[in-house]
């Protein structure tokens, strides 16, 4: 990277840095870092804020609970379990999506316009809807499956382990949008020569995907999987609509055991403990892939 | 040979993209439907596909009919509209601009702390709301922001500016420096540089930027059902609020998801093609 | 280069027009003020969950406005947990955001035991236009006391609720059915007293897919689920708790408790499938679609099912009070869960005394006469009144049912016993756990939430049926209810 002529103009009214960080930094440091800072102060006592007598500082004592309840771990297990399968169906669907996509082909613009509707509607509607569709009596979905194919009615909302799987078709539903655009973006930024270069050897489109395509692209796609896999660790909307937590507790993710514990009861030390451990588990995950994202980056190169 | 396999191909290649259409199209259409019937179509055995459509749902929304004269009123639903506009429309574009400028400093200068700004400007996105929204409100209501449009627009600046400072300083990572030595050869100032000359060459990275931040903002539950009460009402919170004699009203709720997707909409059919051009842009470069 | 000349020109726009309005409005009062305003110019916050009662409410303050000058505007939220969560957030932040708010009779422990509400005794004993005795005890009770027993009214009912039960009239009254009915059971086919007898009738109407026999409320979301199964395990003769001692085991996983609990199990057959995700408007729909010959549902719905706007069946349909059981000790019971909420005053709130001037007003009688017209109201004189009486086929049934409504528990950690419970219970009826494994865990784990609140809970000696210490309303005949 060529910086060193560029280092005689980098001192260069340096004030400007103050002036342009500056409001960033104020407004997340009030904002955030400050009910954040309470946040933990919180978490090391048994204090709520709706139920204020009786306070007592209790150390450790909320994450002990916590990480020590076989309850919590049945919510770690089955968000593990969520995020996996959902990050990786919808980053298998987007890419996929994405290629097909990349064709030039009559309604293209038409086509990638609809396929990002999804993502645009509010997610409470979207919530709300999947379990209107997913209704055992009414739902179209098992009118589909049982009028139409003859296969036995689906209980996907009653039923422990078809209400994984609602939820995991509701959530890719409206996310592969977001894999789209991004795969899209990615794709159309690698350059056509190579492309060309390629049909000279007689490659199959499968070659070049696999060997420029994917390899090229792979920064951006290593990026999108990062905020997705924030996003749906942290998802909370959905499982709030489509299921409350149920049937009995298994579609409770950590997220929706946080807003629980947090609010419903209001147990404020023990959410705000919740939320810490939570908010390690995301920084843990997003430094891997952001490390695995910079090593991609200078690959690339 | 080669022939029978382009076709084969070619037939593949629809089938599937009808397939994807059917999967993303199908619950929209089915939501519009249901936006138009009335409760009893809404439920019958076998779902009905044909039957007399009804406009009273998008009515119920604008209008409410008393129940003691049947006079009809005009509901708050523009006053939330508006609020909502305002909110994440000024919070948008407040985000995108902060989120810009720290971007370009984190693009080109160092200082101390860089990486850890960085970092705990992304970490702020990774934070359940779920988990911040009692101490945010209660910092808010002793700051006297609870419930006011300016709280509102504060609060969807934070939620933006940690995705448009990441974003931009990837489009900025992305113009060569000899754009603004030029800049700086030809007496520019870096201020001048940096508006005359790179923001306009950023222009998609920003389109972008504000496309997520505007549907982030619009769509946003959570904190608006809290932090709002009526002062600064958005309409997400309000859309579950409808509830009829009979129970839940899902008519309104499948239209007013419509009429909520509609600004979304007009948005990015505005802002696609910088969206594609700019993220090609951005992608080249990245760091 | 023109479009998106155009776009800068909206958004700048939308920027200006946005300033103005944000800067405009701010001065509003409400949360954003700092000085007091003069009497003319108060607005009053109502929150509550959207609705018809909510919005006959907001019709009637109109008319106070007219009165007083004094504006009320309802902040409404969506039915469930947010709407619980919304007041207390509130609460927490000690906000000024609200200064009137409607929650379940179930919160006022959570509310009131927080110190967040408004004493309303001195201003009811002040008052020349209410008394105490407008309404009943219990209702007062049960709507506003906190602690139970202690006289402290910090709620008045807004909207009282129960749950009761309506049926197909057709199906019930044609001779075919009657004589198979007579038939295979050996007694008439009629409304039920007892759930042994509900349980036949929905055996007989079930004819699956298209006829099932009872539609009721099973989802993990809220309280649906337990509002239906606390029925059960009443008139089985089994206790949530015992409120002397603060015990839970012994009481909810008690046999009686577990007979109710596997009754429910038995009834699900004779529901639509997925019955245990349903909650009000599930049970509605069923009904309304024709599905189920019985539904049990809070009476706040019974408007709907006669409306034929909202239910093809509604000229045949008929409403009735909810049947008693036999438990095992042989005695019968008739109880049910009550519903319903109270209005109260946050303490946080900038306009205290011109927020009990509303509910003063709201609550006379001809408000309440007036709100009688589409909802339950609370007020004794109302609720005897013929005129409200005969307006409809059900509002004599409620003034009867309440008087055999039951409750959960009066107490600030009630959101967090709720969830237990519902979750325990949602276990067992869909066979994650059995009844008495799910029943016991739950009351461990409740037991443990009332340890961690620093409640001394007292050991007493385990019976089989608690209620018969508890609340003893076994009787040791079958008392039917003929209302009509």
């Amino acid at each position: 990277m060529v910086l060193n002529d560029y280092q005689k103009f980098a001192n260069r009214e340096k004030w400007i840095k103050y002036l342009f960080l500056w409001p960033t930094l104020i407004l997340l440091l009030f904002l955030i870092a400050y009910p954040f800072i309470m946040l933990i102060y919180y978490s090391f006592f048994n204090y709520s804020f709706l139920r204020p007598g009786n306070v007592r500082a209790v150390g450790f004592k909320n994450y002990v609970n916590i990480l020590t309840d076989t309850y919590s771990w049945e919510r770690f297990i089955f968000t593990f379990k969520y995020v996996a399968l959902a990050v990786v169906v919808q980053f298998v669907l987007g890419v996929l999506i994405a290629f097909l996509l990349q064709k030039e082909f009559w309604g293209r613009e038409t086509v990638f316009t609809i396929v990002l509707m999804p993502m645009m509607l509010c997610p409470v509607v979207v919530g709300l809807f999947w379990k209107y569709m997913f209704n055992t009596e009414w739902g179209i979905i098992n009118y589909f499956i049982h009028n139409i194919l003859g296969l036995a009615q689906v209980e996907w909302l009653g039923k422990e382990k078809n209400s994984l799987w609602a939820t995991i078709i509701a959530d890719t539903w409206m996310w592969t949008p977001f894999m789209v655009l991004l795969a899209s973006a990615a794709f159309s930024a690698v350059p056509r020569y190579l492309y060309e270069a390629a049909s000279v050897d007689r490659a199959s489109s499968w070659f070049k995907f696999t060997n420029i395509t994917l390899p090229l692209s792979a920064p951006i796609l290593i990026l999108a999987v990062i905020f997705r896999l924030m996003d749906s660790i942290k998802m909370f909307d959905l499982v709030y609509t489509l299921t409350g937590g149920g049937p009995g507790d298994a579609t409770q993710t950590v997220s929706f055991t946080l807003y629980k514990t947090a609010f419903q009861y209001f147990y404020t030390g023990e959410g705000s403990a919740w939320a810490f451990i939570l908010l390690i588990i995301i920084i843990g995950l997003s430094s891997i892939l952001i490390k695995i994202l910079n090593y991609l980056s200078e690959k690339s190169r | 040979m080669e022939q029978r396999r382009g076709i084969v191909r070619r037939i593949v290649f629809v089938i599937i993209i009808i397939v994807v259409l059917i999967y993303t199209l199908f619950p929209l259409y089915w939501l519009f439907l249901a936006s138009l019937k009335t409760r009893i179509d809404l439920f019958t055995i076998p779902p009905k596909f044909t039957f007399k459509p009804t406009f009273s749902h998008y009515k119920k929304l604008f209008i409410y009919t008393t129940l003691e004269t049947g006079e009809e009123q005009q509901t708050r639903f523009l006053y939330w509209l508006i609020n909502s506009m305002i909110s994440a429309g000024v919070g948008t574009a407040l985000a995108v601009s902060f989120g810009t400028m720290a971007g370009y400093i984190n693009s080109r200068m160092t200082y101390r702390g860089k990486g850890d700004f960085m970092f705990f400007v992304l970490s702020t996105r990774m934070l359940p709301p779920v988990a911040i929204i009692v101490p945010l409100y209660i910092v808010f209501a002793r700051l006297r922001l609870a419930d006011t449009r300016l709280g509102m627009i504060l609060l969807y600046t934070l939620i933006g500016i940690g995705l448009a400072t990441w974003i931009m300083k990837g489009f900025f990572d992305g113009i060569p420096t000899e754009v603004e030595e030029a800049a700086f050869v030809n007496g520019y100032t870096r201020f001048q540089a940096f508006f005359k000359i790179l923001v306009p060459m950023v222009k998609g990275g920003i389109a972008a930027t504000a496309g997520f931040c505007f549907i982030f903002a619009w769509n946003e539950f959570t904190f608006a059902s809290i932090i709002a009460t009526r002062h600064a009402m958005t309409l997400p919170p309000r859309i579950v609020s409808f509830m009829g004699t009979s129970g839940f009203e899902w008519g309104i709720v499948a239209a007013s998801g419509y009429i909520l997707i509609i600004p979304i909409l007009v948005l990015f059919i505005l802002i696609r093609k910088y969206i594609l051009m700019g993220m090609t842009f951005g992608v080249l470069g990245r760091k | 280069m023109r479009k998106a000349k155009w776009l800068m020109i909206f958004f700048a726009f939308m920027l200006a027009v946005s300033f103005i309005y944000a800067g405009g409005k701010k001065e509003e009062e409400g949360s954003g003020a700092a000085a007091p305003e003069p009497k003319k110019d108060v607005t009053l916050t109502v929150v509550w969950h959207g609705g018809v009662c909510a919005d006959m409410l907001l019709e009637l303050a109109k008319d106070w406005t007219a009165i007083s000058g004094v504006k009320v505007e309802g902040a409404l939220v969506g039915y469930g947990p947010a709407w619980h969560d919304k007041i207390a957030s509130e609460f927490a932040a000690r906000g000024s955001g609200f200064d009137l708010a409607c929650w379940d009779s179930q919160s006022i422990g959570e509310f009131a035991g927080g110190g967040h509400c408004v004493l309303l005794n001195p201003y009811i004993e002040k008052s020349d236009k209410l008394n105490m005795s407008d309404w009943s005890k219990e209702m007062l009770a049960r709507y506003g006391e906190y602690p139970d027993g202690s006289g402290k009214i910090y709620a008045l009912p807004v909207n009282a609720d129960s749950e009761g039960m309506h049926y197909r009239k057709d199906l019930f009254e044609d001779p075919d059915e009657k004589a198979g009915f007579k038939t295979k059971y050996g007694y008439e086919l009629a409304i039920p007293q007892t759930w042994q007898q509900l349980r036949d009738i929905a055996e007989w109407f079930t004819r699956p897919p298209d006829l099932y026999g009872l539609g009721m409320m099973g989802g993990r979301e809220y309280d649906y689920l337990t509002s239906v199964t606390n029925c059960l395990v009443w008139v089985f003769g089994g206790e949530l708790w015992n409120p002397a001692t603060y015990e839970i085991k012994g009481y909810i996983d008690s046999p009686a408790s577990i007979d109710g609990v596997k009754f429910y199990i038995d009834l699900m057959e004779f529901c639509p499938p997925g019955v245990e995700t349903w909650g009000w408007d599930e049970v509605n729909v069923a009904f309304q679609t024709g599905k189920v010959a019985m539904a049990h549902n809070w009476f706040y719905f019974f408007g709907a099912m006669d409306d034929p706007e909202q239910n093809p069946y509604s000229d045949v349909t008929g409403f009735a009070i909810l049947p008693g059981g036999i438990g095992r000790d042989g005695m019968f019971r008739r109880e049910f869960s009550m519903g319903g909420q109270g209005i109260g005053i946050s303490k946080y709130s900038k306009h205290v005394q011109e927020a009990w001037e509303f509910i003063e007003w709201y609550e006379q009688k001809e408000q309440q006469k007036r709100y009688g017209a589409v909802c339950q109201t609370g007020r004794q004189d109302v609720l005897d009144d013929p005129a409200w009486l005969g307006g409809n086929d059900y509002n004599r049934l409620f003034r009867v049912a309440f008087n055999y409504t039951n409750d959960y528990w009066h107490l600030p950690e009630y959101a967090i016993l709720l969830d237990i419970l519902q979750e325990e219970t949602h276990n067992a009826i869909t066979g994650k756990k059995t009844p008495e494994q799910a029943m016991a865990d739950c009351a461990d784990r409740q037991e443990k939430i009332l340890e961690k609140a620093g409640y001394e809970i007292e050991r007493t000696p385990k019976i089989d049926v608690p209620d018969t210490k508890v609340t003893p309303c076994g009787k040791p005949d079958v008392v039917p209810i003929y209302v009509d």
